[in-house]
């Protein structure tokens, strides 16, 4: 029953958004704050239990792990911020997490992003099983070095470098059609789900 | 025909031209609204049944599930929220099934506030489909917050990383976390996300731990997860509701996704008409400029 009245009240308010298509009207304005009011409550609710009762109260003082403490209270140094007086007290908590993260992440991702990706730009040898390949993967490193060619600055690009350069901006001109593309499908299956749901789903409910 | 009848067909054409030009540019967009709505919810309603294609990369997603033996574990990780439920549900739905049948046991989380009621959802529908049981076939850890300390500390122990689950129940009196506690005992991590969580699960659990991940992504996430698949960070991938179909067809399991397959080929090839149209409206505008600033 409430299941049925949920998925109504998701199709009235699936219609009053699409109303905007048309005009600004009330119906529209109704669904946009309530969506921005709903979502503000759910997460304030989600965020406050997930983070300060479930990884910080519920250990610290009902399972007494102690060592959670140092953490929570340079995470409530952050809340001086509120304070024109004291916000600098604040910058001690973010300095420490800037750091730490910092020495976390840039190896990782040095690693992943930048070794990982340069390693499989160079084609593995040709052979007769694996021509296809080969030749997609000769057609990758040509792409990542006439791209990075046109995004060299400290010469004219003029002659070969000129040349390479515009190759550069054909590959990127085809990455950016690749990338336009997919938004559209994107955007599309977003309309699609929406449809399904008012065309399919909802008229289920009433057989 | 004598110059001045020669002038006036011309001026004539021109002026055709023009307000040709004209018009295109002009279109009301609440009409390019209705006929985009219409190119969508005619093909619901009516199926064409058009072909659905199977990529190389999609295929490699199935095959790493496929390869799979009953009993193993993976990770299933519901990354997104409610507003690209339409893209990833069909993933979800169709990885789970495609899991359950095969016996594989999942742990599923979740890295989105959001993904939680997604997670319950999904997860229970497609076990009950199976017959699954909670704790044994599967566990939902919930929500955890900061995405990279959870995929490191999972590394570590997933029972440390969330001590209880989503329903509050200790992590330890679960059978199936008895079983498995970090990626070492995992045999594959499953990411459905519409960010760019893939890659920091590349980052924090395939780079540090050397866990075999496979990820759905929505459609505009995918152009950027290619290069991971093509250096080998990724087993296999899928992009967009396209991916979900294709996957769905190889499951053998028509969802939401091949559902939808005929109303997206038929927005598409709207929407190349629309940008033709576009671009005839453009050069027909500009020839008529410039005809006008040569007189």
């Amino acid at each position: 029953m409430w299941d049925t009245v949920g998925l109504w009240v998701g199709g009235i308010l699936t219609v009053a958004i699409f109303s905007l298509l048309y005009r600004d009207n009330p119906f529209y304005r109704a669904a946009e704050h309530l969506l921005v009011g709903v979502s503000a409550g759910y997460y304030v609710v989600h965020y406050f239990y997930s983070s300060v009762i479930r990884k910080f109260y519920v250990p610290v003082f009902q399972q007494g792990d102690l060592w959670l403490l140092p953490g929570g209270l340079l995470g409530l140094l952050v809340l001086f911020r509120l304070s024109r007086r004291w916000q600098w007290v604040s910058r001690y908590a973010i300095a420490f997490y800037v750091a730490a993260w910092s020495g976390y992440l840039i190896p990782s991702v040095v690693q992943e992003r930048v070794l990982a990706q340069v390693a499989s730009t160079i084609p593995a040898s040709p052979s007769s099983e694996n021509t296809y390949a080969f030749l997609m993967g000769m057609l990758v490193l040509v792409g990542v070095v006439s791209i990075l060619v046109y995004f060299y600055f400290s010469a004219p690009h003029r002659g070969l470098l000129g040349r390479i350069s515009q190759v550069g901006i054909t590959f990127l001109m085809i990455g950016f059609g690749a990338s336009f593309g997919y938004t559209v499908m994107g955007r599309v299956s977003l309309l699609i789900g929406r449809f399904q749901y008012l065309l399919q789903e909802l008229p289920a409910t009433l057989r | 025909m004598a110059p001045d009848r020669e002038t006036a067909a011309r001026n004539a054409g021109r002026s055709r031209s023009a307000r040709l030009a004209a018009r295109l540019a002009h279109v009301d967009r609440r009409l390019i609204f209705v006929v985009v709505g219409l190119a969508v919810a005619l093909p619901l309603i009516f199926p064409l049944n058009l072909p659905i294609q199977s990529s190389r990369e999609a295929r490699a997603y199935f095959d790493a599930l496929e390869g799979l033996e009953a009993g193993d574990e993976i990770i299933f990780s519901f990354d997104y929220e409610p507003d690209t439920m339409a893209e990833l549900d069909p993933m979800s739905m169709a990885t789970l099934r495609h899991a359950f049948r095969r016996g594989i046991q999942v742990v599923a989380l979740t890295n989105y506030a959001g993904g939680a009621g997604i997670a319950e959802r999904v997860l229970s529908e497609v076990a009950a489909e199976y017959d699954r049981t909670y704790g044994v076939d599967y566990v939902f850890l919930g929500y955890n917050p900061d995405y990279s300390a959870t995929m490191l500390r999972m590394g570590e122990s997933i029972q440390r990383t969330f001590p209880t689950d989503h329903y509050r129940t200790p992590t330890d009196e679960l059978p199936l976390l008895q079983e498995v506690d970090r990626y070492a005992e995992i045999e594959l991590l499953v990411t459905v996300t519409a960010s760019a969580l893939a890659e920091y699960w590349i980052i924090w659990a395939g780079g540090k731990y050397g866990q075999r991940i496979i990820a759905g992504n929505t459609a505009i996430q995918a152009v950027l997860i290619y290069p991971y698949f093509q250096a080998g960070q990724l087993d296999g991938f899928l992009g967009g509701l396209k991916g979900a179909a294709e996957y769905e067809r190889m499951i053998e399991v028509d969802g939401a996704g091949v559902r939808g397959m005929d109303a997206q080929s038929s927005a598409h090839v709207l929407i190349v008409l629309f940008i033709l149209l576009g671009n005839i409206g453009y050069f027909l505008q500009r020839r008529a400029e410039r005809a006008e600033g040569s007189q």
